[in-house]
């Protein structure tokens, strides 16, 4: 069963239960929104998703509002422009001039939507002054609360995908304000820095640490790709700037996670450019002269001391090491121990390596779920 | 700081003691937070936090809910005094000292010891003892600045005394007061107490519910719905159980009928209230009351179990076979809460912030069920027209609007205070034949009417016959209440107090209302000390449109009632040309 309503003055069939945000999507009419994301439950908070519904008093968000028969719905005449561009200048009023320098800069929402509108800032405002930058001392997550305009999706985002509760609304009136549980640090509030609070904040607000002041949303480029840590599978982009990673951002068409990620898979890259990573092979001194192991480990004998080495030897090594160990013990007398920081592709080779070439079945994972 | 362990650390035994009485439900936590209050750390974070261990939820709910509400504080705090800065209080007192409220509170911490924490409050609803106080729970006024300080030493003022009749007030709800012992039910069933419930009793729900549409009653909060329609949509509801809840959150400024109500007769709202739980198929009720009137809230608990211990409160009553309960349930300071939606958050342990309608109440209310909220006038009126009957509700008024109702005049009239009368009276009459006429001296300037979210009215609207319709003729009756003002108040100066009263009390949800409130305080600030230019008038216009338009509730919505009616009865005082003192 359909109704009819009139959009923008055109007539058009929808299913009923549907939002009037709904329906606009589906005929790509763009309402804008702020407080509204599609994994979160609809809370009508920001208002600038308002529509003028014929013979309804107030407007209408379109977000909570559902489509009922004979409804004649405008999305953008005069009297709702007027409105969405007011109600952002009262956001844009208390929020910092600092696009500059921010962050988010490029993929701000409200950023976005003072283009789109044409919006200055106001004369009158705080304009960002009213709360200490950088004011939280999570490692991975920064706090920079001026720029925040209250839609919440960090609230919801920590109570509804990670049920962590971390995020809540305090204050009321034009000093509410968003905190970290009773108003302390968030790792006291019992964050588990996931960072789904940073992934849906529209603004700069909340950011990653790790990434701040690293690259812009024009200055980098996506790459897709699957998190390592663990068996889940969830996908990810890894923000490059000049062929250099830094940073990750949630992939919105992830099939298996969304936006969701784990603190290791939003934070935990760091490793790829530590200094003490190893990126060449290294064999004990021992094995490169040939030598047969030592009896007793001497940590300052020369013989079992890391040597840096070329791929060819140290495979050639490893290889005839093994052969031997399966020839006299068996195959099930080797292990195999793969890690979550080769990609999945390597995995799955380890895993035919020793199933197949070793012939057993003793293979794990640093992170098996 | 919240020390990093105290989710570890086992709950401090006195903790455990201010929650001995408590479920451990999170509907508490309003109450299990106004007890912390008095501990020596007062509601400090790491109290906050145990409070929300006790009751399983996460602290930051805890801590959302104790910076919502005024009367709860982070501080430590050994005794307060909150002065009402209400439009009543603000005329009485700007003729005095002072034009801001804010230096009020200043000139009056100088003058009391040390100990008291002196802080402004919205609207107390003692606006008959105007101006007044809340010294920690107990009301007092009227009282100046400079005796503010007796206060601190027990000294209460006055309590109005309204045992007397006007000449042409009807009673009804305020009959026999001057007989009637609020704090004896013996005295309350004399003069007819509970006859309307051993009535309702008799019927079938469906009958009461008739009785109640015929009767006309109109709900009395000021939005003026069909009491028998909302009793009706509840008792059609298919989910179980109901809940019927007074709304005693009386804190719309110029608004003390509930509280002149629950002072001289209790027992008429509980009793309306168990018609009502009758009607809808409830047995549990709840007064959310507003946290300011303490005193009116401890003599409901005592009518209630007056009420039960004759068999008319608790398990089948009187041998019918319905029971009904109603619980007393203390608000915290949140104007907000009167708002229905906003009221059943509160109950239940939440941020008063409203929900998104529909669903309404009736059909998803206090818990998710269906619940019946009305005003505690609403209530009054159902166990005298159960008693008469709707044609003798009806017989009371000649106007096309049955019944009486509860009045409030205040300001510069000879008599101020509150009276009981029927619909259709105009302005004028309400201030020359309630209200003693003007004072001495006064000529009419404005009134204010129906509350803070009413209409500013000029001369040109004192012949309008007044209800619930009246203000599509630029004139409100709202809760019933008229402030009149001569020539010494400023209607650019009273208007900036009304939205200084608004931009207090927005819950924060909505951003028209949140950050339109405030700037339109700010701006009518300016106006008022200022000149005024026409870009600041514009502003204001564009301001109130969008606060009307896009707000989430009815307190965003219903700010622009004020401004547009100031704007527009009084264009020449707001005019640029017009250079303010």
């Amino acid at each position: 069963m359909t109704i009819n309503i009139t959009f923008n003055g055109k007539a058009i069939q929808v299913e009923p239960g549907q939002t009037i945000l709904q329906v606009a999507r589906q005929n790509e009419v763009n309402i804008p929104t702020l407080c509204y994301h599609k994994d979160l439950s609809p809370t009508g908070n920001c208002r600038m998703c308002v529509v003028e519904v014929k013979n309804w008093r107030f407007l209408q968000a379109a977000c909570v509002t559902q489509v009922t028969d004979g409804m004649e719905i405008e999305t953008h005449n005069e009297k709702v422009t007027k409105s969405r561009k007011l109600s952002l200048q009262l956001m844009l009023a208390n929020h910092p001039q600092d696009c500059l320098t921010c962050e988010a800069s490029g993929e701000c929402e409200l950023q976005d939507l003072a283009y789109e509108y044409k919006i200055e800032a106001p004369g009158w405002g705080t304009k960002g002054t009213r709360y200490t930058v950088d004011s939280d001392p999570n490692p991975f997550i920064r706090v920079d609360m001026n720029r925040c305009i209250l839609c919440r999706r960090c609230v919801q985002a920590c109570a509804e995908i990670q049920v962590r509760n971390v995020w809540g609304v305090a204050r009321r009136g034009i000093d509410e304000q968003i905190v970290a549980g009773a108003d302390t640090t968030m790792l006291e509030a019992h964050c588990e820095s996931c960072g789904q609070c940073v992934a849906y904040c529209p603004t700069g607000a909340l950011s990653n640490k790790m990434s701040y002041g690293k690259g812009r949303r024009h200055q980098i480029k996506k790459v897709p790709t699957i998190c390592t840590y663990c068996g889940v599978g969830c996908q990810f982009d890894f923000n490059v700037k000049n062929g250099r990673i830094i940073g990750v951002s949630s992939n919105p068409n992830s099939p298996v996670n969304g936006m969701a990620l784990c603190v290791k898979g939003r934070y935990g890259w760091d490793f790829i450019y530590h200094p003490d990573r190893l990126k060449k092979p290294m064999v004990r001194q021992y094995l490169l002269d040939g030598k047969t192991k030592p009896t007793h480990y001497d940590p300052k004998c020369p013989d079992w001391g890391w040597v840096e080495t070329d791929w060819e030897k140290a495979l050639d090594i490893t290889a005839k090491k093994l052969g031997q160990t399966i020839d006299s013990h068996g195959p099930n007398s080797v292990g195999v121990f793969t890690s979550a920081k080769c990609t999945n592709e390597e995995n799955y080779l380890m895993n035919k390596f020793s199933r197949q070439v070793i012939g057993t079945n003793n293979i794990d994972h640093c992170a098996r779920l | 700081m919240t020390n990093k362990t105290t989710r570890f650390k086992p709950i401090p035994q006195e903790i455990l003691e201010k929650s001995v009485e408590l479920s451990n439900s999170p509907e508490v936590l309003l109450e299990l937070l106004s007890n912390l209050q008095a501990l020596p750390e007062s509601l400090s974070r790491d109290n906050i936090t145990y409070a929300a261990r006790l009751l399983n939820i996460p602290a930051h709910h805890a801590y959302g809910v104790t910076t919502f509400y005024s009367m709860l504080s982070t501080e430590t705090r050994k005794n307060t005094l909150r002065i009402c800065d209400g439009p009543v209080c603000w005329i009485k007192r700007a003729s005095a000292e002072e034009k801001h409220t804010k230096n009020v509170v200043d000139l009056i911490s100088d003058t009391v010891p040390s100990e008291w924490t002196v802080e402004r409050s919205s609207c107390l609803g003692l606006c008959d003892r105007a101006p007044a106080i809340l010294v920690n729970d107990d009301q007092a006024g009227p009282i100046s600045i400079g005796e503010t300080k007796n206060a601190c030493q027990g000294w209460k003022g006055v309590p109005t005394d309204y045992s007397i009749p006007r000449p042409n007030e009807k009673r009804v709800m305020l009959a026999n007061t001057d007989q009637i012992d609020p704090n004896d039910i013996h005295s309350a069933i004399k003069f007819g107490g509970y006859l309307g419930l051993q009535t309702a009793l008799q019927l079938t729900p469906e009958e009461v519910i008739a009785i109640i549409e015929a009767s006309g009653l109109q709900g009395r909060g000021g939005a003026g719905f069909p009491v028998g329609r909302k009793w009706k949509f509840v008792s059609q509801a298919q989910i179980f159980p109901k809940y019927i809840i007074a709304n005693a959150d009386e804190s719309e400024p110029l608004i003390f009928k509930d509280r002149v109500l629950i002072d001289s007769n209790p027992h008429q709202l509980l009793e309306g209230m168990a018609i009502g739980g009758y009607a809808c198929g409830a047995s549990e009720a709840y007064i959310y009351i507003r946290g300011e009137y303490v005193s009116q809230a401890q003599r409901l608990k005592l009518a209630i179990k007056q009420a039960g211990e004759l068999g008319w409160l608790g398990d089948n009553i009187q041998g019918s076979g319905f029971s009904f309960h109603i619980h007393v349930h203390l608000g915290a300071g949140a104007y907000i809460c009167g708002e229905e939606t906003a009221l059943i958050e509160s109950l239940e342990g939440k941020r008063g912030e409203p929900r998104l309608r529909p669903p309404y109440p009736p059909t998803f209310g206090f818990r998710g069920h269906p619940t019946a909220v009305n005003n505690v006038e609403s209530f009054a009126a159902v166990p005298h027209i159960m008693k008469n009957g709707s044609d003798w509700w009806k017989s009371l008024s000649t106007y096309s609007v049955p019944g009486t109702k509860l009045y409030m005049i205040l300001g510069h009239v000879r008599k101020p205070g509150i009276f009981e009368a029927p619909f259709g009276l105009t302005l004028r009459q309400i201030i020359d034949d309630y209200g003693g006429g003007l004072q001495d001296g006064s000529s009419f300037h404005f009134a204010l009417t129906g509350g803070a979210a009413g209409t500013m009215v000029n001369s040109s609207m004192l012949d309008i016959p007044l209800d619930y319709s009246s203000s599509q003729k630029g004139i409100g009756l709202g809760a019933g209440a008229f402030l009149i003002c001569d020539n010494r108040v400023s209607s650019v100066a009273f208007l900036r107090e009304l939205l200084h009263f608004f931009a207090a009390e927005s819950c924060g949800k909505c951003t028209p209302c949140r950050v339109g409130t405030w700037r339109a305080y700010n701006l009518l600030c300016q106006m008022a000390d200022n000149e005024i230019t026409e870009p600041d008038i514009d502003e204001l216009k564009a301001l109130s449109e969008n606060m009307l338009l896009t707000s989430f509730c009815g307190l965003g919505q219903s700010v622009p009632i004020s401004i547009n009616s100031a704007l527009a009865n009084f264009a020449s005082e707001f005019s640029a040309s017009r250079k303010r003192d």
